[in-house]
């Protein structure tokens, strides 16, 4: 062997060797490149991944896996890296499986209303896809103009028509997913209902890519409803506007979507990129919804205005028109980033309590605001108790960072404390890692990781997400 | 062995079904369970677990085993809170108990399982059953929200939680949901509740059996269009005779929401039915009499009726949507050739059929086998979800094994690793 004078950077074997697998422009390795894999929606922690690869195909996914799992190198998948848990950063300097490039749709069967994508297709492509037939996807997280529905399945993503449709895991049908050792299932592959067995589907999705890679969706498609009105109510009192949310749900209408959001919200909102014009001295808003056949709507929404009048709302209107009401919409769905014009950082939070606490809870949230110093902005998912207390902070000031991670656990605490927990829609990631002690034992903990192990034995797979280790107990333990 | 008598002179084992045992135990807490549990993984023995019985006749190739835990007496709700529309009970607790203490409060657990009588809550779950109102309300994987199980060791473990939306970890209720018991004892259940409907209906569309393409084709139009019905059910002539004295295809189409809107719907179908179609029309109150006599129509292993010679099985099969007409044709093709009392239905929208089978052994069985390969041909699921234990010993009654059965088997070893909860009475011999 000879050197050449100008020596070369010597070339990675495993680079190479994944290079092999997925080709040369299909690959991501040099420290600048992998710097925007450092972390995803979830921007506190950061970490560099090995390499990131964008595989074409499932064979090529199966193949990368195989691979790393031979060599025993830590791998995780990634979509749109819109997760706010930080379930995709590379705390292990994984090899990032980025499945950006299986985006396509594969079939729509309209007379069985179901649909089949690969994992990076994108969330609202789907319902862009189908509407001209009249049908949509249901879950609709506010990122979904972004991100992809394999994401979407990892972690059970939500969104505010969820009250009435259901979550993610309501409407997946099948899922073809490559284990981390590398061997590719196929869990009821036309997606038909009750495949025997245990419910692997239901187990997997919202498993925060944990125990596999999913490479292809079967998912359910719904019809449009013949119609939808959207009423939106401004209340002088939180307490009110919660008291509307309950009674409005306790009259045995089931809304489509119940959002909330409180002063700091709307003041967020209004000076972001899509202002409606909410009053800003109004100390609540509700956006409700109600859809299905049109000549049963109308009294609904009379009943609901006259709930909110006896919560002595100031003022309640139904959208006049579509415009007026995608308005409404893209207000409330672009909320979190509207944040951006009234603070220098934000920090979302996730709770979830039964609807009945809400008062109690929103008490305590602003208590813990007092408290941390820090202004709390909540949006949130009235209709089913999922909160989205965003934590406003300015990361330049020494110490404020750590701040905000203690109030938005504080947040979280509150929720748990009620009977609540600790996410709704978001995940834990990494960032919820030590709350998950807030709701399960030690020994439930420990239920879960013996499944994980099932699937994941060697804890390649996204190791280090979802579960605390049990190291808490040792330091518990040195202390005593 | 001899039966034996459960509780207050109503439930009864027999040995026809297997899954009886050397001694039944009635805990009335979730220590006991707990203990008596604890006490038999220990020892090596072997658990049958059952609610009050009426699911004796799904899987299972032990005919006798160590200790029959009877949930029955453990029953009643733990919590009901209106405002949140979530309730919490007892697995031992039956439909109809639920539904009964949920209609004081206008809300309900939006689930429709045969023998509501019967069936217990912790049963239904555990063998994910669940009726025609599936294409609106969704199955057992949708409404329950928390479990508390008990493990084979004794330890009690919380899935889930109180709350309606939660992604906190791993979803474990779905392990536990369909898995016939082999994984824990399902102590309490939370599920979400939904309102009971403002106003409801049923409408039935009947034609003659060559004319079953018409009501296909109506079928493909009422899915493409507005109309949401909450159920629609496809009955064969058979088991529409039984029911409503037609001997025609039968079309199964509720309406629940508020009363205009259920008119108006009702009047679509009236526009738009095939001309050759009878349609009639039942109000709530006639509905939901129909609706009973609907859920006791499949064998119960609690109901000994049937002529000595004959036997009673019933096939679950879940095929796409619109494949249920497929699945009935080719029921009505088999009765031709064969001696077996075969009655029908299947959710269109959601793919569920059944089919209940009548008749001698010999009759039975060889139509399980042909509907059985026929649903293959068609990539459909089948599982057979009632039959007397001497022919389960014969017949497999699950589906085939996937290909990743290893992992099933994986779980079954983590969590009970002793084999000490049902043991064979899943799929694959789990």
């Amino acid at each position: 062997m000879f050197f050449t004078k100008k020596k070369k950077t010597p070339r990675d074997p495993t680079i190479e060797h994944l290079a092999d697998i997925v080709g040369k422009k299909s690959i991501l390795y040099k420290k600048e490149d992998l710097l925007s894999y450092d972390c995803d929606g979830f921007t506190i922690h950061k970490a560099i991944p090995k390499a990131v690869v964008f595989p074409k195909d499932t064979a090529e996914v199966a193949a990368v896996v195989k691979y790393c799992s031979a060599h025993k190198m830590p791998f995780l998948a990634r979509g749109a890296g819109t997760g706010l848990s930080g379930g995709a950063i590379p705390l292990n300097g994984e090899v990032i499986i980025s499945l950006v490039k299986m985006k396509n749709l594969l079939s729509v069967d309209f007379e069985n209303r179901q649909a089949v994508v690969q994992p990076g297709f994108v969330n609202l492509k789907l319902t862009n896809s189908i509407a001209d037939k009249g049908y949509y996807y249901a879950p609709d997280p506010s990122s979904q103009y972004v991100c992809t529905i394999g994401g979407n399945v990892a972690e059970n993503a939500g969104g505010a028509h969820c009250l009435k449709y259901g979550v993610t895991t309501n409407h997946i049908l099948g899922l073809e997913v490559v284990l981390p050792d590398g061997e590719i299932i196929e869990i009821s592959e036309n997606g038909l209902p009750d495949a025997p067995g245990y419910d692997l589907l239901g187990l997997l999705t919202g498993s925060e890519g944990t125990l596999g890679i999913v490479t292809k969706i079967t998912v359910r498609i719904l019809k449009n409803p013949e119609g939808k009105q959207t009423v939106l109510a401004y209340f002088d009192d939180v307490e009110n506007g919660s008291q509307a949310v309950s009674d409005i749900i306790s009259a045995g209408i089931v809304p489509a979507a119940l959002e909330m959001m409180d002063k700091t919200a709307i003041e967020g909102v209004e000076a972001g990129t899509y202002p409606v014009g909410h009053p800003d001295d109004i100390e609540a808003l509700l956006l409700i919804e109600v859809d299905g056949i049109i000549t049963g709507i109308a009294e609904q929404i009379e009943e609901i205005m006259n709930v909110c009048r006896r919560w002595n709302v100031r003022e309640v209107k139904v959208a006049e028109s579509e415009e007026e009401r995608g308005r409404w919409w893209a207000n409330r769905k672009t909320g979190f980033g509207a944040m951006g014009a009234i603070s220098p950082d934000y920090l979302v939070q996730d709770g979830v309590i039964p609807r009945s606490k809400l008062p109690e809870v929103l008490r305590n949230i602003r208590k813990i605001s007092e408290e941390s110093e820090l202004r709390i902005a909540n949006i949130f998912h009235a209709g089913d108790g999922n909160l989205h207390p965003l934590i406003l902070f300015d990361s330049r000031k020494p110490g404020e960072t750590e701040k905000a991670l203690k109030a938005g656990s504080d947040c979280l605490k509150a929720c748990a404390d009620v009977g609540g927990s600790i996410t709704g829609e978001h995940g834990v990631g990494i960032e919820k890692i030590e709350e998950m002690r807030f709701i399960f034992t030690e020994e439930e903990l420990e239920a879960q990781t013996n499944v994980r192990d099932v699937f994941n034995p060697d804890g390649l797979l996204n190791s280090g997400k979802l579960f605390p280790t049990p190291s808490r107990c040792m330091d518990v333990k040195k202390v005593m | 062995m001899e039966l034996k008598e459960v509780s207050g002179g109503q439930l009864v084992l027999s040995k026809k079904y297997g899954n009886t045992g050397l001694s039944v135990v009635t805990p009335k807490s979730e220590e006991e369970i707990q203990q008596i549990l604890c006490t038999a993984n220990e020892e090596g023995k072997k658990i049958s677990v059952m609610g009050r019985g009426t699911k004796r006749g799904y899987g299972g190739v032990k005919e006798e085993y160590d200790l029959v835990l009877s949930l029955a007496n453990y029953k009643g709700i733990v919590e009901h809170t209106v405002g949140d529309m979530t309730v919490t009970a007892r697995p031992g607790t039956t439909i109809a108990e639920l539904q009964g203490y949920l209609k004081k409060h206008d809300q309900m657990v939006s689930i429709d399982p045969s023998w509501p009588e019967e069936a217990t809550i912790g049963g239904v779950i555990a063998a994910n059953e669940s009726g025609p109102k599936r294409l609106k309300y969704g199955a057992a994987r949708d409404l329950v929200i928390g479990l508390r199980v008990v493990y084979a060791d004794g330890s009690v473990i919380r899935t889930g939680g109180k709350v309606v939306k939660n992604v906190a970890g791993y979803d474990m209720n779905k392990l536990f949901i369909g898995s016939m018991g082999t994984l824990g004892v399902i102590s309490e259940i939370t599920m979400k509740l939904r309102p009971l409907p403002k106003f409801e209906s049923l409408v039935l569309l009947s034609i003659d059996e060559d004319r079953l393409e018409e009501l296909k084709a109506f079928t493909v139009k009422l899915q493409g269009s507005m109309i949401e019905p909450a159920s629609l059910e496809l009955v064969n002539p058979a088991l529409s005779k039984k029911l409503l004295d037609r001997e025609e295809y039968t079309l199964l189409i509720a309406f629940e929401d508020v009363e205009r809107a259920v008119r108006y719907q009702e009047e679509w179908v009236a526009a738009n039915k095939p001309d050759a179609a009878i349609l009639s029309n039942l109000s709530s109150d006639e509905s939901r009499e129909f609706w009973k006599g609907f859920s006791v129509i499949q064998p119960n292993a609690l109901k000994e009726n049937e002529p000595a010679d004959h036997v009673q099985a019933t096939v679950k099969i879940s095929s796409r949507n619109i494949q249920v007409f497929d699945i009935l044709e080719e029921v009505r093709l088999l009765k031709q050739v064969n001696k077996a009392e075969l009655d029908a239905h299947g959710g269109l929208g959601h793919g569920v059929s059944f089919v209940i089978l009548k008749g001698p052994e010999e009759a039975v069985t060889s139509t399980i086998a042909s509907l059985r390969d026929f649903v293959r041909t068609k990539q459909g699921f089948t599982t057979i979800k009632h039959l007397p234990f001497e022919l389960r010993k014969k017949i497999d009654t699950w589906h085939d094994k996937p290909s990743y059965f290893f992992l099933f088997e994986g779980i079954k070893r983590k969590v009970d690793p002793k084999n000490t909860l049902n043991h064979k009475r899943f799929i694959g011999g789990i």
